[in-house]
């Protein structure tokens, strides 16, 4: 049999009270220094401010229109054989016009589903689907959040309904030979 | 029997043999466009080009015959560099709308560029415009951009299907394919050419923009479209079957009809059809299949679950020593064992009837696949009833005078187009059991006491079909699409008061064609 010497340390350090004041006094030095000068608070009064992200944030999908307003997507599928999360969904169907051949009659993203990974915009050939600036956009219980085509391309927040534009133009674009 | 030596490996083929066939006969890959082992050899898309021993230039290796002792690769840098340079000018005036095309996955053009091109086109002009979107008939459509003029559509109308619909017209670069005087390409085998077509430039109308062919698996499969029983390839994702596809088989060769590409039809569940115009079209499902079993006592209907309503059914025989069971040529023959062995067990073996759609036709035949005989197990049926000793009967109007009727309905409902008269011949009796895949037409206000029982289609069990000619053809199980479907053997046993058991598919590998031998990763 041995006896194994436990060295314990000394009350002052295992006393709790010390370590309390030390915080407190940390939380009231900070209250103080955020009354005197606001301006260098770390934090933000949300949801009164916002914080700027930048442009190239990754938020909620924009499917971007030609330059008569109409959907640019040609339903090749690339962003749903991309998606990770497999949240896109699309229905093509044939269109009467031959020089547009291809067009989706719906595509549906699911927003709870999505990761926000921005693969979908990687993949796209044609420059028609963008990751918008929203980020919030909550819902209450039983809101649908499976985003249809209407809602991806021509919501309210976007141009006032007209849809987005892709940067590049379609002329210019046949110049590249595309 | 000649020796010869490819990439290294030696083979010996037969005399008169090419050199392409030697590579598959070694399943070497060999880029091709033009060459199909079931068409003649046109030599055009000078892509099989091959390296022989002995020879300063390179030749093309569908059209060089074997010769004893040859050496042959396809592994050289020169032939590379063949090759892609040939891809080259075949690139000239394509689209490049992968896209959009219907090809995109399986395309012979895909395929070779990621692996003999991944260059930037030298071409300083601009791309030629050939015709879009031209509707060829009801069923094809051609893209004259995509088109790389390997003349495998011409040569098929001219060799196979002997309608000689298609030809090349003008020259040079404003070469394209097209029909004589706008004449439809309406022939029994059209859809053949869209398998056939390395690229995307015909495409069929009824698999158009439906899916992308990369979501797609397939299995081996036989066709139930009529008795000459084609082995094919369904195609199949989880929502169900999206084409049929013919493989190569001693019975079939490498075609089958059009009109047996309509059988993937009776086994999806959902069928969608497009609604409206532009702007506001709609896909509109439409429920095809019977997913639980239904009891319709004239006008009420009440829905239950399979093995209920086979149990109630069981409860419900045992004071039962008198019924009719009407048998048609679609199902197995496990099923007609199954289903014949304990019809003689329990009713002795009598009041059966063969319910036939068109008999005095069955013995049509086109000369190359079609038979009239759309039944795609008549031989096995007839052989079944044989050996149980069983005689049929042929006149329904003796069904009125029994209690219960059981019908192993059509799979493909519609090649029996007497379907309407049947139903209500049946309805006289006092109970119809009617074993189904499909919905079955019943009029709303018809009088009768139908019970309808969900039965599985050809892709959904396993079994054996005898064709025509008595040669027995097994096929496996595709997917299981209905989860209630039971096969006739199933419900035999059900009834018999055995549990069943379920068998897991098969898993299989994604989509694979002639010119698609692997896959990229993610």
């Amino acid at each position: 049999m041995s006896v194994i010497k436990v060295n314990r340390p000394k009350l002052s350090r295992t006393w709790y009270l010390p370590g309390i004041l030390s915080g407190m006094g940390f939380t009231f030095k900070t209250m103080i220094k955020n009354l005197v000068s606001q301006k260098k608070m770390p934090t933000l009064n949300y949801p009164e401010q916002k914080y700027d992200y930048s442009p190239r944030f990754k938020g909620n999908h924009v499917l971007t229109v030609k330059e008569d307003g109409d959907i640019r997507c040609t339903a090749c599928m690339l962003c749903a054989t991309a998606c990770p999360a497999d949240c896109i969904t699309i229905v093509a169907s044939e269109d009467e016009d031959p020089s547009v051949e291809k067009y989706p009659i719906n595509y549906e993203i699911d927003m709870l589903r999505c990761v926000f990974c921005g693969f979908c915009e990687e993949a796209c050939p044609v420059d028609a689907i963008r990751m918008g600036p929203e980020w919030q956009t909550p819902g209450k219980n039983g809101d649908n959040f499976v985003y249809d085509i209407k809602q991806l391309a021509y919501r309210e927040n976007l141009n006032q309904g007209q849809g987005v534009k892709s940067v590049v133009e379609d002329t210019e674009r046949h110049n590249f030979g595309i | 029997m000649l020796k010869c030596t490819i990439n290294g490996k030696e083979v010996e083929v037969n005399e008169g043999t090419s050199i392409i066939e030697a590579f598959k006969s070694l399943d070497e890959d060999i880029a091709h466009y033009c060459w199909h082992p079931g068409l003649s050899v046109a030599g055009v898309c000078r892509l099989c080009m091959v390296e022989i021993e002995g020879n300063p230039r390179l030749q093309i290796a569908c059209n060089t015959l074997v010769t004893d002792g040859m050496v042959i690769s396809n592994q050289s840098e020169m032939v590379k560099d063949a090759v892609k340079w040939g891809l080259d000018f075949h690139l000239i005036n394509h689209p490049l709308d992968c896209p959009i095309c219907d090809q995109a996955g399986e395309c012979g053009l895909q395929d070779q560029y990621m692996k003999f091109g991944q260059y930037d086109s030298e071409m300083g002009q601009q791309k030629v415009k050939k015709k879009k979107v031209v509707d060829l008939g009801d069923k094809i459509v051609l893209d004259s951009e995509r088109c790389i003029l390997c003349s495998r559509c011409v040569r098929f109308t001219e060799e196979v299907s002997k309608t000689n619909e298609l030809g090349i017209f003008n020259r040079g670069d404003h070469s394209e394919i097209g029909t004589y005087a706008g004449k439809p390409l309406n022939n029994d085998y059209a859809v053949n050419t869209v398998d056939i077509c390395p690229v995307g430039a015909l495409t069929s109308k009824d698999f158009r923009f439906r899916q992308r062919v990369w979501f797609l698996k397939d299995k081996p499969s036989v066709c139930t479209g009529c008795s000459t029983g084609c082995s094919v390839d369904v195609y199949f994702n989880q929502e169900g079957l999206w084409r049929v596809k013919p493989r190569y088989s001693e019975v079939n060769g490498y075609w089958m009809c059009d009109e047996g590409r309509k059988i993937y039809k009776s086994t999806n569940v959902m069928n969608t059809e497009f609604v409206g115009v532009r702007g506001e079209k709609k896909a509109v499902k439409v429920q095809n299949r019977l997913t639980q079993a239904i009891h319709r006592k004239d006008n009420e209907v009440d829905y239950f679950l399979t093995s209920k309503a086979l149990e109630n059914l069981r409860e419900d025989l045992k004071s039962v020593d008198k019924a009719a069971l009407v048998l048609t040529g679609q199902y197995t023959n496990e099923e007609y064992e199954a289903l014949l062995s304990y019809w003689k067990s329990q009713f002795k073996g009598e009041n059966v009837f063969h319910w036939t759609n068109h008999e005095e036709n069955w013995n049509d035949f086109d000369g190359l696949l079609i038979r009239g005989d759309k039944n795609p197990n008549t031989k096995g049926l007839q052989s079944s009833l044989e050996k149980h000793g069983i005689s049929v009967e042929k006149d329904f109007s003796k069904l009125t005078q029994l209690t219960h009727v059981f019908v192993a309905g059509p799979e493909n409902q519609w090649v029996y187009d007497d379907i309407n008269t049947k139903v209500d011949i049946f309805a006289k009796a006092q109970k119809v059991i009617w074993f189904s895949a499909g919905l079955v037409p019943v009029s709303e206000d018809l009088i009768g006491n139908f019970l309808f029982i969900p039965t599985k289609t050809f892709a959904e069990k396993s079994g054996t079909f005898v064709n025509f000619e008595g040669k027995e053809q097994s096929f496996e199980m595709v997917e299981s699409f209905v989860s209630q479907a039971l096969s006739l053997t199933e419900i035999v046993s059900v009834l018999q008061g055995d549990s069943l058991t379920w068998h897991k598919p098969e898993q299989v590998e994604r989509v694979h064609n002639e010119f698609v031998h692997e896959r990229g990763t993610m």
